[in-house]
């Protein structure tokens, strides 16, 4: 086997010509690597269920603290905030109103926000609570016993999921507090995609 | 994956754990080098740590930039701690910016300042393809190979793991370069130009590449250009190193 040596590679790169072969030839196999593996759909994620980015939001049906049963599939044509919390989490305490203003200033524009509060480890009058103390206007939904925070990978909290109006997942932020200017900026494009 | 380490009460995501430290080790071994190759002591360890405090502004401005109608409203969210709120390419821009001014203000030598950066560079890749595995970011192209990973739903690539072994070809290929006596700022441009190769060979298997028209991906888009610019610097500098050291050897005449 030829052993590569300093001197070799100072031949190579210094001669213009051989230089410019090697160069040329690379170039072109990568420009033909790149042809061949463009991309064969928009999305290779299209179709699946899984909470990230892409893919499509997993569906869930939980009871809100009026009683009342709330899906996320029913939301289907709006913007939706997933935002996983609990009520003696400090980042979630900080976030929420930026959240409320949002909600607040956009469901007219198609706009919701479903607040998941993980009750299993919290509990619905603690999250009954919160929503009074903040002013909370939109729905808050109670995870009883975990099953939609073990579907969303829940990992740390707060846990926002942000999905268009065709039900993908568009943006995921891990932990907070998320400012409302960034809440904005992750939601307005979305309310201006067409239903 | 592990994108969480609990300790105690406190959760640590383990993905900007592994860039921390991939960070640190990187200035840590750039330095080394510059010592080696007799640049002033701590020089590149600053330059480091200015472009990176640098590039983490650049980055928050540059998303507040780029979602101005949104902190039109409110512009001191800019200082929020949101930590997600970041532009990756205006950070990039502001980092190579605020390094080349540290550079010309110290007056490093550009060439061996790159070349001192080279196994930087190396560690940060290893670092990324590391928390692109702790995180499941970076995954790969649904594919039923005896290799095949589950994850996101479907058997994929396990491109997290052929990245990491890309960039562990790149830090050996630096390790020998560095011992080779090549002209300045060779060895950064190897180290660059393998990494684009890497880049362009594997964002085929990648599941979540950003798309150009036609199916094209951008990354292997960048890392062609990538190469077309280390090729021509490569012939370029390695003609006028040799021509400086022929120059040396023969001496005042």
């Amino acid at each position: 086997m030829t052993k590569i040596t300093t001197e070799s590679v100072l031949r190579l790169l210094c001669d213009r010509r051989r230089w410019f072969v090697v160069a040329l030839v690379v170039l072109a196999l990568g420009s033909g690597w790149t042809w061949f593996s463009r991309a064969p759909t928009p999305g290779a994620s299209s179709g699946v269920v899984s909470p990230r980015e892409g893919f499509l939001a997993p569906d869930f049906t939980l009871k809100t603290l009026d009683g009342q049963m709330t899906s996320l599939s029913a939301q289907r044509s709006k913007v939706v905030v997933i935002n996983l919390w609990a009520s003696w989490c400090g980042p979630c305490r900080a976030e929420m109103p930026a959240i409320q203003k949002v909600y607040a200033s956009e469901r007219e524009r198609g706009l919701t926000v479903l607040a998941v509060n993980g009750t299993f480890q919290d509990s619905a009058t603690n999250a009954s609570a919160f929503a009074q103390q903040y002013g909370l206007s939109f729905p808050i939904l109670l995870d009883t016993d975990g099953r939609v925070s073990r579907m969303y990978l829940l990992s740390a909290l707060p846990s926002t999921y942000i999905v268009d109006r065709r039900g993908i997942v568009r943006a995921v932020v891990i932990g907070g507090p998320m400012s409302e200017a960034f809440v904005r900026s992750k939601v307005e494009p979305l309310l201006q995609e067409a239903p | 994956m592990f994108p969480i380490i609990h300790l105690g009460p406190l959760a640590i995501q383990t993905p900007s754990l592994i860039l921390l430290l991939a960070a640190w080790l990187g200035i840590w071994s750039s330095e080394r080098e510059s010592m080696r190759r007799g640049l002033p002591g701590g020089a590149i360890a600053n330059l480091g740590t200015f472009a990176a405090l640098g590039g983490l502004l650049g980055a928050r401005l540059g998303y507040a930039l780029l979602n101005r109608s949104s902190y039109a409203a409110d512009p001191l969210s800019i200082f929020s701690l949101t930590p997600s709120a970041l532009e990756p390419a205006a950070g990039l821009g502001t980092a190579l910016i605020v390094g080349v001014i540290y550079g010309q203000r110290r007056k490093l030598p550009l060439r061996g300042a790159l070349d001192a950066l080279a196994p930087g560079i190396a560690v940060l890749g290893i670092g990324l393809a590391l928390a692109n595995l702790a995180s499941g970011d970076g995954y790969g192209a649904p594919a039923r190979l005896p290799w095949s990973i589950f994850l996101w739903g479907v058997d994929r690539h396990p491109s997290e793991v052929y990245e990491l072994l890309g960039a562990l070809a790149v830090l050996a290929l630096w390790y020998w370069a560095s011992r080779q006596a090549l002209p300045p700022g060779v060895t950064f441009l190897l180290v660059v130009a393998a990494s684009a190769l890497v880049r362009l060979f594997l964002e085929a298997f990648r599941g979540d590449s950003a798309l150009l028209p036609g199916g094209f991906r951008l990354g292997q888009v960048i890392a062609l250009l990538a190469l077309a610019a280390c090729f021509f610097l490569a012939g370029r500098w390695s003609r006028e190193g040799e021509q400086a050291r022929s120059t040396q050897m023969e001496g005042p005449s």
